[in-house]
């Protein structure tokens, strides 16, 4: 027995409100009307720009993306028209603005790239208490180093030789940042480089990647922690 | 079609301009006049008086006018109090909530005394417009700017303010922008730009990029409490403090506005003279004459510390928008506090580089918002502004922490979304507190509004997901929605502003308006008869206070004639002191004909007099 034939309308289309014609989900505008397509729940900021899903992006290129997109979709543009076309405007425009702030930020972008796989966030409430093990000698190393530099200066120690302390404390951490920055370079270059060869290896890269990011943020936590205590110091 | 212009609603002077043959314009008076003083005097018999006369009534009638009215909008009574001393009428109202102006026995939210200027900026564009010769000469449509920095409470009353003008607010744009705009107009076609705006009550930073027709606000900051009004504070207290006695009683505000006068005066001078004078009008309880002598140096000794608040707005910009001084191409100066020496040599050190000042500084906003408002109503694409949230917008969650859901300096519009659920099992409301601001704590924070997510379907509490929508637009302005998204039923959300109006008070404000449109047309005829009265009689006086004119009338008077002349003059006089309209106008025409013999008596005995003695090759 062969089951009914059941309607299919791909999950991916839209349909236009003005002329009721189908489009595919990228599309801004309506190819048979040209009105501008209602916004719908997109979720993927590099079709969305016309961007293959890729860690390596030409900043120059997405800025010209946005500006294309922009002069599009402003509503300065659509001050006349219906209110449907004027709330699209006014949603994709809003959403193009999320989309271009989003990738253009090296890790926001890898962070999109992380939900669109089905990973969790690298900001994930686990990690964000916990030392990453990769970190345990430096993070134990300052704040050994923090809490002496503390006391000292509550007993009234030179400021001067405080903050001297400070920027060695502050040096092996930041090495340790730049050996992140280089990795998450190289691991986002192979999992660029991975796309279409059918390797097996994309997830684990990527989330080789997330592991990178996470140590990544928990650095710049560290960082924040050695700017705030030098400020506690008062102007050189 | 009718037309539609830019204005620039200012804290001290308004203006309003328009695009002709694709050319920003701004709007002249008679006397060639742009500036409209933001200033509004209530008549003894309720009379709204706006601009330049309302100006001479604040040295005349100090407790009958609002002047710097910009800088209670969107605010609570709590915001303004240290302000607030020197000010000659009162702020009233609860704390939290709308504050509200009292003078000359009325009360007045800020948003309505801005629609006098705004309604007086409309009535001189559309008198432009019917001197043109065109058509249909009515203003119903406007962008208006406000301040970068200014939050949503501020943005928002500066719209009400349009609509009870009877303006429909096509955008609100922010003043930095608008002047990058009309700068643009001219100039080069890409570059990184900062804009410092220093204005009469506020103050603003935005950095942008400019390519290919889209400026693009990177960052932008700033001060909506520090402004022009600020150093003449300063100035008139330290002046009143000179004087003491009398002048330093604060209810003294006949006395207080004469030495703001001086004071305002003594300033402008100082930006081109290295020293001047204070001087006083005579009046009861302090020197006439000669105050003191100030140079440029104790000048700028005083407002120092005032000035240099505007530096860190600056750096703060420079980091956000992720650049240096040195990546800065051009720096624009808008706001006639930029006229001060000192601002530029600051803003000249900052940058490292002499800042730009082609364009006027009182009338470059003006010009970018009369731009705007051309894109929006013809749809020109070539040029396009995308602006930037100057604020971080957020909600209160546990423990009184603001939680932000759109970021400060995201381009605009920008949307955001927040889950909630609810705490108690078949619960159908739940409160939220919308916030903006930058600090950690909701009693730092500035309070936007509360509301209540109602119709919320019963389920086991933290069942129902409701997801809130945030969006603001192209104005700056938040709306909310929301909706649960197991039910998918929209939620009914009552938006109760912090420090706004709701729109049914703004209807109400708008129906009182029309009621009171009639006399309001009947006050301006009558103020436009007794300055011409004023006028008629001003140079009648003058002539008969010749030191010559008894030998003028005996030479070239009929007999009778000086006679007829001095009646005519007392009548007008007479009607002026009234409100009759009808007889001032009927009085002055009369004066005008009984001197019209004279008038050309004495202008040909002073052409004659200035021709005497030369030959006819040097005239």
């Amino acid at each position: 027995m062969t089951p009914d034939p059941i309607p299919v309308r791909s999950v991916s289309m839209l349909e236009c409100r003005n002329c009721g014609a189908g489009a595919p989900f990228d599309e801004h505008f309506c190819q048979q009307c040209s009105r501008i397509l209602a916004l719908g729940r997109h979720g993927d900021y590099f079709s969305f720009m016309g961007l293959p899903r890729r860690l390596g992006v030409d900043l120059r290129e997405l800025e010209r993306r946005f500006r294309d997109l922009s002069r599009q979709f402003h509503p300065d543009f659509f001050y006349n028209a219906p209110p449907a076309e004027r709330l699209a405007s006014l949603e994709r425009s809003s959403y193009l603005n999320d989309a271009y702030r989003t990738l253009k930020n090296p890790s926001a972008r890898i962070e999109h790239l992380l939900a669109l796989e089905g990973l969790p966030p690298a900001t994930s409430d686990e990690g964000g208490v916990k030392v990453p093990p990769a970190l345990l000698e430096e993070v134990f190393a300052l704040n050994e180093e923090l809490d002496e530099i503390r006391e000292l200066r509550v007993s009234g120690g030179d400021a001067g030789a405080l903050r001297a302390r400070l920027d060695a404390a502050r040096a092996p951490i930041e090495r340790k940042r730049d050996e992140h920055e280089r990795r998450i370079k190289e691991l986002g270059d192979r999992w660029d480089d991975e796309a279409g060869v059918g390797t097996g290896e994309r997830p684990a890269t990527l989330a080789a990647l997330r592991e990178q990011l996470l140590e990544q943020r928990y650095i710049d936590n560290l960082l924040a922690t050695i700017d705030r205590e030098s400020a506690g110091l008062g102007a050189p | 079609m009718s037309k539609v212009v830019g204005i620039d609603l200012g804290t001290t002077n308004s203006l309003v301009a328009y695009v002709k043959n694709g050319v920003p314009v701004v709007i002249r008076d008679g006397s060639g006049d742009a500036l409209v003083p933001s200033v509004v005097s209530l008549d003894e018999d309720g009379t709204i008086i706006v601009g330049r006369e309302a100006q001479r009534r604040l040295l005349s009638a100090p407790s009958r006018a609002v002047y710097s009215v910009k800088r209670f909008m969107g605010q609570g009574v709590e915001d303004v109090t240290a302000y607030a001393d020197q000010l000659p009428f009162g702020i009233v109202g609860d704390p939290g909530g709308v504050l509200r102006i009292s003078v000359a026995g009325r009360e007045f939210t800020p948003p309505e005394i801005s629609a006098f200027v705004l309604r007086e900026l409309k009535r001189r564009a559309e008198e432009h417009f019917r001197e043109q010769g065109e058509f249909d000469f009515e203003v119903d449509r406007a962008v208006i700017t406000v301040p970068a920095y200014f939050n949503d409470a501020q943005r928002t009353a500066t719209r009400d303010a349009g609509r009870l003008a009877g303006l429909e607010v096509l955008r609100i744009i922010n003043e930095p922008t608008a002047a990058s705009l009309a700068y643009g107009m001219a100039s080069r076609d890409r570059g990184t730009i900062a804009v410092y705006d220093f204005g009469g009550g506020t103050f603003d930073v935005s950095i942008l990029k400019v390519e290919d027709g889209v400026f693009q606000v990177l960052s932008t900051n700033g001060d909506t409490r520090l402004g022009g009004d600020d150093i003449d504070a300063l100035l008139t207290a330290e002046v009143r403090r000179e004087i003491g006695g009398a002048a330093l009683d604060d209810s003294n505000d006949q006395l207080i506005q004469a030495v703001r006068k001086a004071a305002i005066q003594a300033k402008w001078d100082l930006s081109d003279e290295e020293e001047t004078e204070l001087r006083l009008e005579p009046m009861p309880g302090a020197p006439a004459g000669h105050l003191r002598r100030m140079t440029r140096a104790d000048f700028e000794r005083m407002i120092l510390p005032l000035v240099e608040r505007t530096l860190e707005p600056c750096r703060q910009a420079l980091a956000d928008a992720e650049l240096g001084p040195g990546d800065i191409e051009e720096v624009v100066l808008v706001g006639g506090s930029t006229r001060i020496p000192l601002v530029r040599r600051l803003v000249h050190e900052l940058f490292g580089r002499p800042p730009h000042s082609e364009l006027n500084p009182d009338e470059v906003v003006a010009l970018g918002a009369a731009v705007q408002a051309d894109i929006l109503v013809s749809g020109r694409r070539e040029m396009l502004l995308l602006d930037v949230t100057p604020l971080s917008l957020g909600i209160e969650t546990m423990g009184g922490v603001m939680s932000k859901i759109i970021l400060r300096n995201s381009t605009i519009p920008a949307s955001g979304r927040e889950m909630f659920t609810s705490y108690a099992d078949n619960q159908t409301a739940v409160d939220v507190h919308v916030l903006q601001g930058e600090r950690e704590l909701v009693s730092d924070c500035r309070s936007l509004a509360r509301f209540r997510l109602r119709g919320i379907p019963p389920m086991p509490a933290g069942m129902p997901r409701i997801e809130v929508q945030f969006q603001i637009d192209a104005n700056g302005i938040l709306s909310v929605s929301a909706k649960e998204l197991r039910t998918s039923v929209e939620q009914t959300i009552e938006v109760k502003p912090s420090y706004g109006l709701t729109d049914e008070e703004v209807e109400r404000m708008l129906i009182e308006s029309f009621e009171h449109a009639e006399t309001d047309i009947e006050a301006r005829l009558l103020i436009e008869a007794r300055n011409e009265a004023e006028t008629v009689i001003h140079a009648t006086e003058k002539s008969i206070r010749r030191p010559d004119f008894d030998r003028v009338a005996a030479e070239a008077l009929e007999p009778g004639e000086p006679e007829r002349i001095a009646q005519a003059l007392s009548e007008a006089t007479h009607a002026l002191e009234g409100s009759d309209r009808g007889r001032i106008l009927q009085t002055t025409e009369a004066l005008n004909k009984a001197t019209r013999h004279l008038a050309e008596v004495v202008m040909n005995r002073s052409v004659r007099e200035a021709l005497a003695g030369k030959n006819v090759r040097d005239v």
